[in-house]
């Protein structure tokens, strides 16, 4: 449905999006997940037809977009990372709005309008103004325009940014229920990793705009195959034993919050009591250390030697 | 691009804030400085020293001027006028010499004693002619002066002429200047802050997703612009009717061509509003600058006070790529000099042309990002 070829955006020297080669079949739920900076609202830009590339090429259906980009804006969906609304107007009014310049009228339009508020959960609140909306429900709005033209591809920016984690849960949901029901395609952008793992048919991972990786959940997470991620937690982490790890040469990468040091090592590396005798050294009462079931996160910090919200 | 109009229009009718504050400001300052202001006369305080005097030809005669309004107060009570600056110059009228105290010295002082010393050579010139006829009567002395004064109104030819600060003058009035001057001024703002949404969409991604619908990008310029043009437009013609019908300000007989001459520098505004918003990057710079930019219009393009009383070339030269500058000479042409159409083409066409080169550049620089 949708290719990008060696995609590539430079700002004088600098490279906001490198090379980027991706698919998009119909009816998948693509993730694209990516630090702050990694590139993926450029790439979305790029690929949506609003910024010319540097560089590299566009496909929809076999045709590039970037000299007639028509065919596809007809058929896609946008929800941007900002709300993207008329505050002054009500959900009504903005839908009226977006719902017109799709050239929708009449019947058809109200019909679309009813269906949108129905799914996005704003029925009862149409006619309030959206600057007295709550976070979640502009967002919920947010989606809702990008849905009125009944498009066949949505791309959607980040769209859970700042709300609450109800809000957040019916947004997800209703993401699901579109492809399922409607076999919409999604193209979904995100820097929490538990969202893109519980959408996502497959993932891309960007970062400081290159692709490092993409595949299904299992053939991302198959990339740490050769290692493990042990996870050790205390009360108090003093940096005598941080500082032990990060030195210590079977240690591949490590990341350290307030009371938890998650680190890798190779599968057949026991580093257990190494780890117990660490910690006696360094005086460190150690809670519980144990080996944890990879996720995207540890395969981003894997790849990168940084944490995804760095 | 009649759904955006319909958008802007709904964002006016529940937020319609700005178009009366600035049409509120340009209505108040226009009354404050030019109604109640109105009088071209300069005031001078005036002592009568001998009460004889109030009954004399010198009295009507100082009273029936038109360029200076006498105010009759106590000696003390001028001095102090002066010593603060209130009045530039006070009268002391006698029975048979007067005195002119200078508070500032100003050509005033000179028109102001040239009167008064008008004043007294007619009241003794009368007295002369009287005397010389031997007239023992008073009512022979009345009918005398009479004839005199009827051979006087029918002279064999009349000299015409007009001060510059008389109200019979048509180079200064402070109702019109400030009227046109505050108008075009707030409306600055008024359509400065309707086209700054384009700025604000863009940042928001409002732009981006009307871009991506069927709307074409020009309909998405022009549909600002028209709604910008309707409420900037709107605004000065409020104004203007209210000044015609509410206050009776008489346009001299040109206040619909007023209505349609104004046009041109509407549109003007539009484009440099346009620029600037191009220009800026976000609406804090926005909020910086035009401030700026318009107050400066405003110093140097004749609307605080006469395009004339500016005299640095280099304020002169600015003021020729203002369209501030244009937009008064077009009014005033209009409205004070009773200039035809004809006569206003030039800074009509210079307005249109500022407008045309400032919508080119702006789009040009805001479309740098945009396919």
């Amino acid at each position: 449905m949708l290719e990008l070829v060696d995609l590539t955006k430079r700002f004088k020297q600098q490279y906001a999006v490198k090379n980027l080669n991706m698919f998009i079949e119909k009816g998948e739920i693509i993730g694209l997940l990516g630090p702050n900076g990694a590139g993926k609202s450029t790439a979305i830009s790029m690929m949506s037809s609003l910024v010319e590339p540097t560089a590299g090429d566009v496909r929809f259906n076999n045709n590039s977009i970037l000299k007639k980009p028509a065919q596809l804006r007809k058929v896609t969906g946008i929800v941007p990372q900002e709300i993207a609304l008329y505050n002054d107007l009500t959900a009504e009014e903005n839908l009226q709005f977006f719902g017109r310049i799709y050239r929708l009228k009449g019947a058809e339009l109200k019909r679309r309008m009813d269906e949108v508020l129905d799914l996005i959960g704003l029925k009862d609140r149409r006619k309030d103004i959206v600057k007295k909306y709550s976070g979640g429900m502009k967002r919920r709005l947010n989606i809702g325009v990008a849905l009125l033209h009944d498009p066949e591809l949505i791309i959607m920016d980040e769209p859970t940014v700042g709300i609450d984690p109800q809000s957040r849960n019916y947004i997800l949901e209703t993401v699901k229920r579109l492809n399922a029901e409607r076999n919409i395609t999604v193209l979904y952008t995100s820097h929490y990793m538990e969202e893109v793992e519980f959408l996502c048919d497959r993932i891309y991972i960007m970062d400081k705009g290159n692709l490092i990786a993409s595949g299904t959940k299992d053939d991302i997470k198959r990339i740490l195959s050769a290692e493990k991620t042990i996870s050790i937690k205390a009360d108090r982490l003093n940096e005598a034993f941080i500082k032990e790890i990060k030195e210590h040469p079977l240690v591949n990468n490590i990341q350290v919050e307030e009371k938890e040091i998650t680190i890798m090592v190779a599968k057949e590396v026991n580093i257990f009591s190494t780890l117990i005798k660490m910690a006696e050294d360094a005086s460190l009462e150690l809670s519980s250390v144990a080996i944890k079931t990879p996720t995207l996160e540890d395969v981003f910090l894997h790849l990168t030697g940084r944490a995804l919200r760095d | 691009m009649i759904g955006i109009l319909f958008a802007k229009a709904r964002q006016f009718i529940r937020n319609p804030w700005t178009f009366l504050i600035f049409t509120g400001m340009s209505i108040g300052f226009a009354l404050i400085m030019g109604i109640t202001g109105g009088s071209n006369a300069i005031r001078v305080p005036v002592t009568i020293v001998d009460e004889h005097l109030r009954d004399t030809t010198i009295m009507s005669e100082l009273k029936a001027s038109t360029s200076f309004d006498l105010q009759e107060m106590k000696k003390e009570e001028m001095l102090k006028h002066l010593k603060n600056g209130k009045a530039e110059v006070g009268v002391i009228l006698k029975e048979e010499n007067y005195q002119v105290i200078v508070g500032v010295d100003s050509v005033r002082v000179r028109m102001v004693e040239n009167m008064v010393r008008q004043a007294y050579i007619h009241y003794y010139q009368q007295q002369n002619i009287v005397d010389a006829a031997n007239m023992v009567s008073n009512k022979q002395k009345d009918l005398l002066l009479y004839d005199m004064e009827e051979s006087m109104n029918d002279p064999v030819f009349t000299v015409d002429s007009k001060g510059f600060t008389s109200s019979d003058a048509v180079v200064y009035n402070p109702t019109f200047q400030v009227l046109f001057g505050f108008s075009l001024f707030f409306v600055i703002y008024t359509i400065a802050y309707n086209v700054l949404p384009i700025l604000t969409e863009k940042n928001e991604g409002l732009w981006d997703r009307i871009i991506l619908s069927p709307v074409k990008k020009w309909e998405m310029y022009v549909a600002n612009m028209l709604y910008s043009f309707f409420e900037g437009y709107l605004q000065v013609l409020v104004i203007f009717l209210l000044f015609r019908y509410g206050f009776g300000v008489n346009f001299n007989g040109r206040f619909y061509d007023t209505l349609l001459l104004i046009i041109p520098y509407v549109f003007a505004v539009i484009a440099l509003a346009l620029l600037i918003t191009a220009l800026v990057k976000n609406v804090q710079q926005f909020n910086a600058i035009l401030p700026i930019i318009a107050v400066s219009m405003a110093m140097i393009g004749g609307a605080y006070w006469p395009i004339e009383i500016v005299e640095s070339n280099a304020l002169i030269a600015l003021s020729k790529i203002n369209p501030l500058t244009y937009g008064m000479e077009i009014l005033n042409g209009a409205v004070v000099y009773n200039y035809s159409i004809q006569h206003l083409l030039y800074p009509i066409s210079i307005l249109i042309l500022m407008g045309v080169v400032m919508i080119g550049i702006g789009i040009h620089l805001m479309e740098r990002r945009h396919i």
